[in-house]
């Protein structure tokens, strides 16, 4: 057979599963049948020239979401439309505004997207559909790289006005009058990709959403919303939290798709004692090169920039093998220039690039047509954001097939060793609390900054009086003769509030290796002492750092680039003080809480341990203040008789091995990073008298995981006791119960047992 | 706390619906925020002052500055008033290049505020006006009392101000209009029309900066008008003094304000009675500083009057003459100044006399005036021969900076082409002449060197 030759991805995966490791490593082999579009005439209340502007571009009708979104608005509703990639959710936004404007040239509408890149995407999609519609309209991005020239004209006259929420909130909001006619005329507002506002970021941008709204309803306008989404769970819950007010819910897909095939690989194990696979990128070359033999367009995902220039190099060489299509295969990652970018995603369209290896940065809805295959290496992070890869592939009649290789990642072990929760669970939700006491009190300040509060004044659910009064003693604000709360202060609160992150007051590690300093990254400043100790490895984009200086006044680390073989652990000093139980329920063998609680956390020691061996090459001291946040947790008390007859230090053990494995699940459960959910065990609780393991939002003030974790107890237990007894390591790995180091030979055994006691008897997710 | 409130809210745990228990974290974070302060930074604990009487307030603060409390919407507010003798000669102020239109009034203006950007948060606490009433500057400051009585701030600013009003402002034009046309649009009202609006720090900058160590209004106002304040405020101090004042502090410090705000209004009068009474007429201008009537005659230049640009350049050339007249002023270079824009206006003559002038007395300016001159004789007079002469004599002097280490980077490149070029040009008609003299032409030439 010759080695490039053309074959339906079909044929390329029966060839590529003869081989015995591929076969043995597939986890899950599912195909998904062909969907007819549904489409729906468009509506009779559409504007003469948008019938002809679509007519012109060979659209007669819309598919039957497009027309769903479009009623609900032409009732006066807020909406979500949550459909999946390509189903040309875009129109469910650009048709409304531009019916509006055709109406009234003075309305006008913001656009929110979390990327530059999307803005100026949309941007051109926009003009396009208007130009097609013969209708003027000016639309402009305003971002960081707007030129000041022009920045006053769209302030005055621009009636579609792209940007993002950090520029809203930094520059737009601050400077409300003069954006007044934005704000008098505003009809709607849309919030794309918004399945991406959860956690911190996500508490923020309901905040500045809600400052938002604020405004409007000061210059007299009442603008509807319109918010996409990728799927994900409950929908309407997180299009409710992010602007505070019911929306209706879209989810019905009227897009066609041809047939697809989905396929979970967990790469062979090479050592089973310490729990060992073969290369996650070794499995996804073969699998990518065949497609790309075959003519077939391919979308690689990598976890990372780095992964993404060595898969590029890997398969580039590969592909030199009799004279491949090597220079139809390019990378693309944030880092590249825009116009190198755009220059990628016009190949993809246009079928002259072949294949793309590229970082999450794809996933969101660039406009790059559809292509054959998709191969992710390594779970995404949550299942919405699978479903976003996989959906780069998916033509309207062509079959197409999504590969996902799973790494040694406890959270990848998980999904490969259930691959339902994948491919029949429904997505995880997305979290977020606007009303984090921290985010909450940062933004009342930036709205108190923009305009007075009314007493009695809600700022989201309840009135800001009392986070005013608060602010009042800080001399920020004050209550004036007319009773209303003024800013009093000559800062400006908005420039002191990062979105990104939970406080301003992070750690900022700058590389003096290079021939100038660079900022390479930013710890929160509770996580900073066990992270950028002075002597600490610090590992970024797998690159390893070694940290000379720590300035903790200052807040800035100093580290250079290093190639050793080893890596450094800090051990701390944990201690969790509840201070507050907001819910408490018997479950079995344990007492199930959730509530407010102080982390105080000491950093002692740190250990240089060998990569392969583990082996301790020696410890040093850290020298750093003790480290306190007010939080929310999760926690597990048990019940004595569940663990009566347990050693001291076999109910530690097991603690700690239950409480990695709870960590873990808890993580994919809520679609956070496994590092957002803090860990701590104690044998006796000197609070409850009993043994405990607490699971803490390690978010100053917390956004929601903990209550979330309450009510989701017994799938976390089932899965936690699944993850265990389901992974093939003898006694324990990082994928379960975590390094054998910390629980030694019997941990994963006793956690086992442990979580088997704790677990409900009847799994509710069945399968 | 019940369980159930914990469940009420689909999201997340019910915090917010419970105000007790908001009211716990904020006490929380208190004591956290306290625990992170060293003990001595520690203020003392918030104590609810007892809300002051908005109209007692007020006559206190009234009392204070020596102004008086008007009712207003909002709340009320505190005027103080002043009337000085500050003559100002309009016609003569209207003759200068300012864009002023004889009809429209002057108002000064200037704003003490909370802050420096432009943004919705920044407040104009205290607005100085000031206009003339026949020989004297009349002067109001609007006083806010409280946040609250913005509204009559803004009333009795937008009365203060004829629709027809040319505002004169330092550096009004980026901060202070700006801001109090954020502050209408934040209470929903169209700013006030205005006429105009004169910035005199651009203008400072263009007249006067040249003598100056920088274009603060207190540096022009000593240097121009030759005023010296006392215990002047520094800038930075007026948000913080008027906030403790809101706080429920003292009144006196704000006095110091009122001063630094009320001298603002002033001078920028000062200044308008300088420029009317120094640089409008042609006699003045030849006692004035010949520095700034040359800048002068540059700026009538840039807004396309070149007469009288020109003859402002005499008058700067005749001021120079003056024996008290300042020394660091390069005449020379003025002179070549006003023979461009002669020239320009066709009037060579002139002109080149005052480049044969130049020409003659050496340095550097003499360089550019036998440029000129080798210019003025190859494209006007069309005299290759004297053209190249004076092409000569600029390499001389060009030749002997060089040798005394200065390089003056364009001549050095563009001289030797003129050269080139003339001494080609002038070879060329020879050779047309008496072809056969060609070859001793350029030997000749080379001996002129």
């Amino acid at each position: 057979m010759r080695l490039y030759a053309p074959a339906t991805v079909d044929q390329v995966v029966d060839g590529l599963l003869t081989a015995p490791d591929i076969a043995d490593a597939v986890v899950a082999d599912v195909r998904r049948p062909a969907r007819p579009a549904e489409m729906v005439p468009l509506p009779a209340w559409l504007d003469a020239r948008l019938r002809d502007g679509l007519a012109r571009r060979g659209l007669g009708g819309l598919y039957s979401h497009q027309a769903a979104a479009l009623e609900a608005l032409h009732e006066g509703h807020d909406v979500m439309v949550v459909t999946p990639t390509a189903s040309g959710k875009s129109l469910c936004y650009h048709l409304p505004v531009l019916q509006a404007m055709a109406q009234d040239p003075a309305a006008r509408a913001l656009y929110l997207f979390p990327t530059k890149a999307l803005s100026q995407d949309q941007l051109v999609a926009l003009e396009q559909l208007a130009s097609a519609a013969e209708l003027d309209l000016a639309a402009a991005v305003y971002d960081g790289d707007t030129p000041a020239p022009i920045r006053s004209t769209i302030r005055t006259a621009g009636q579609v006005v792209l940007t993002n929420p950090d520029m809203l909130h930094a520059a737009i909001l601050p400077h409300h009058t003069k954006w007044f006619q934005l704000f008098e005329q505003l009809r709607y507002v849309v919030v794309d990709e918004a399945h991406l506002y959860r956690g911190v970021f996500g508490s923020h941008v309901a905040n500045v959403l809600r400052r938002l709204f604020r405004l409007c309803a000061h210059y007299g306008s009442h603008p509807q919303l319109i918010l996409c989404s990728a799927t994900i769970g409950r929908p309407g819950a997180l299009g409710e939290t992010l602007i505070g007010r019911p929306v209706t819910v879209i989810d019905r897909s009227g897009a066609p798709t041809g047939p697809r095939r989905v396929i979970l690989l967990n790469p062979p194990v090479v050592d089973a004692r310490l729990g060992i696979r073969a290369s996650t990128y070794g499995l996804v070359e073969r699998i990518a090169l065949a497609f790309m033999r075959a003519e077939r367009q391919t979308i690689v995902f990598a976890r990372s920039r780095t992964g993404v220039e060595i898969l590029l190099t890997h398969l580039r060489e590969a592909l030199r093998e009799g004279r491949g299509p090597r220079e139809r295969l390019r990378g693309y990652r944030g880092g590249y220039l825009p116009s190198e970018r755009r220059a990628i995603e016009a190949g993809l369209r246009d079928a002259s690039v072949l294949g793309v290896i590229s970082t999450n940065a794809l996933e969101l809805g660039l406009d790059i047509g559809r292509l054959d295959a998709a191969v992710l290496a390594g779970y995404p992070g949550s299942v919405a954001a699978t479903w976003q890869q996989m959906g780069r592939a998916g033509r309207r009649q062509e079959p197409s097939v999504a590969v996902m290789v799973a790494s040694s990642s406890p959270v990848d072990q998980y999904i490969a060793s259930h691959p339902a929760y994948l491919l029949a669970g429904s997505p995880e939700e997305a979290r977020l609390d606007p009303d984090n006491l921290h985010i909450l009190l940062a933004h009342v300040r930036a709205a108190a900054f923009e305009l007075p509060f009314e007493p009695g004044e809600r700022f989201g659910e309840a009135p800001a009086d009392d986070l005013l009064a608060f602010l009042a003693e800080e001399g920020h604000v004050r209550r004036a003769d007319d009773g209303r709360w003024y800013w009093a202060s000559e800062n400006f609160p908005a420039s002191e509030i990062p979105l990104r992150t939970a406080a301003a007051d992070n750690v900022v590690i700058i590389d003096t290796g290079g021939p100038r300093p660079r900022v390479i990254g930013e710890v929160d400043l509770f996580g900073a002492p066990t992270v950028v100790h002075e002597g600490a490895i610090y590992l970024h984009e797998s690159r390893q750092y070694h940290v000379d200086r720590l300035d903790w006044d200052e807040r800035k680390a100093y580290v250079r680039p290093v190639d050793v073989d080893h890596f450094t652990q800090a051990e701390s000093a944990v201690t969790l003080k509840i201070l507050e139980t907001f819910a408490s329920e018997e479950a079995d063998g344990a007492t199930r809480s959730h509530g407010e609680v102080m982390v105080s956390r000491l950093a002692t020691i740190y250990k240089k341990l060998r990569f392969a061996t583990l082996e301790n090459l020696g410890w040093g001291r850290i020298h750093l203040p003790e480290m306190e946040m007010h939080t929310t947790a999760y926690w597990l008390a048990l019940d004595p008789a569940a663990v009566a007859g347990w050693r001291r230090d076999e109910v530690d053990v097991a603690l700690v091995g239950a409480g990695r494995a709870l960590q873990t699940v808890g993580s994919v459960l809520l679609m956070s990073d496994p590092h957002d959910l803090g860990l701590v065990t104690q044998v006796r609780s000197p609070h409850l008298q009993r043994p405990v393991i607490y699971l803490y939002d390690g978010v100053p003030g917390g956004v929601g995981l903990a209550a979330r974790l309450h009510e989701r107890h017994d799938e976390l237990l089932a899965g936690a006791r699944d993850l265990v007894l389901g992974c093939p390591c003898e006694a324990g790995c990082p994928a379960c119960t975590g390094p054998r180091l910390e629980t030694g030979d019997d941990g994963k055994l006793l956690a086992g047992r442990l979580l088997t006691i704790l677990a409900p008897v009847v799994r509710r997710r069945a399968a | 706390m019940p369980p159930d409130l914990a469940q009420a809210r689909p999201t997340v745990a019910g915090v917010v619906a419970d105000p007790t228990l908001r009211a716990q974290r904020l006490e929380r974070l208190r004591a956290l925020d306290r625990r992170l302060t060293v003990a001595a930074d520690l203020a003392a604990p918030p104590s609810p002052a007892p809300r002051p009487d908005p109209a007692r307030r007020a006559a206190d603060l009234a009392r204070a500055l020596d102004g008086t409390v008007i009712d207003g919407r909002g709340g009320p507010l505190v005027v103080v008033r002043e009337r000085l003798v500050l003559p100002l000669d309009m016609p003569a102020l209207v003759a200068l290049p300012l864009d002023l239109d004889p009809s429209q009034p002057l108002v000064l203006l200037d704003t003490e505020t909370t802050g420096l950007g432009t943004a919705a948060g920044t407040l104009a606490f205290l607005v100085g006006v000031g206009w003339w009433d026949g020989a004297s500057l009349e002067v109001r400051q609007l006083w806010l009392p409280d946040h609250a009585a913005e509204p009559a701030l803004l009333d009795a600013l937008e009365a203060l101000l004829p629709p027809v009003a040319c505002l004169v402002t330092y550096n009004g034009r980026t901060f202070d209009w700006p801001l109090l046309v954020a502050r209408y649009r934040l209470h929903r009202r169209a700013p006030p029309a205005l006429g105009g609006h004169l910035d005199l720090l651009p203008l400072a900058r263009q007249l006067w900066r040249h003598r100056l160590a920088d274009a603060r209004l207190v540096s022009v106002e000593a240097g121009v008008a030759g005023l010296q304040r006392h215990e002047d405020l520094p800038g930075a101090l007026v948000p913080e003094r008027y906030f403790a004042y809101l706080r429920g502090g003292t009144m006196r410090p704000l006095r110091a304000i009122g001063h630094h705000n009320r001298e603002d209004v002033v001078t920028m009068g000062r200044l308008l009675q300088v420029l009317a009474r120094e640089l409008a007429a042609s006699e003045a201008r030849r006692r004035a500083h010949p520095g700034d009537v040359a800048a002068l005659a540059r700026l009538l230049r840039r807004r396309g009057r070149r007469d009288e640009a020109a003859s402002c350049f005499e008058d700067a050339l005749a001021a120079c003459e003056r024996p008290d007249a300042p020394r660091a002023v390069d005449a020379g270079a003025m002179a070549l100044e006003h023979a461009r824009l002669l020239a320009r206006l066709g009037r060579r003559a002139e002109a080149r006399g005052i480049w044969q002038a130049l020409a003659h007395r050496g340095g550097e300016v003499a360089l550019h005036a036998w440029l000129a001159l080798a210019k003025d004789r190859e494209h006007h007079l069309r005299d290759p021969a004297g053209a190249l002469a004076a092409a000569c004599e600029a390499e001389r002097l060009l030749a002997r900076r060089r040798a005394m280490g200065f390089f003056m980077r364009d001549l050095e490149l563009d001289l030797p082409r003129r050269l080139r070029r003339l001494r080609r040009r002038g070879a060329e008609r020879q050779a047309r002449a008496m072809p056969s003299m060609a070859s001793s032409v350029r030997s000749t030439s080379s001996v002129v060197l």
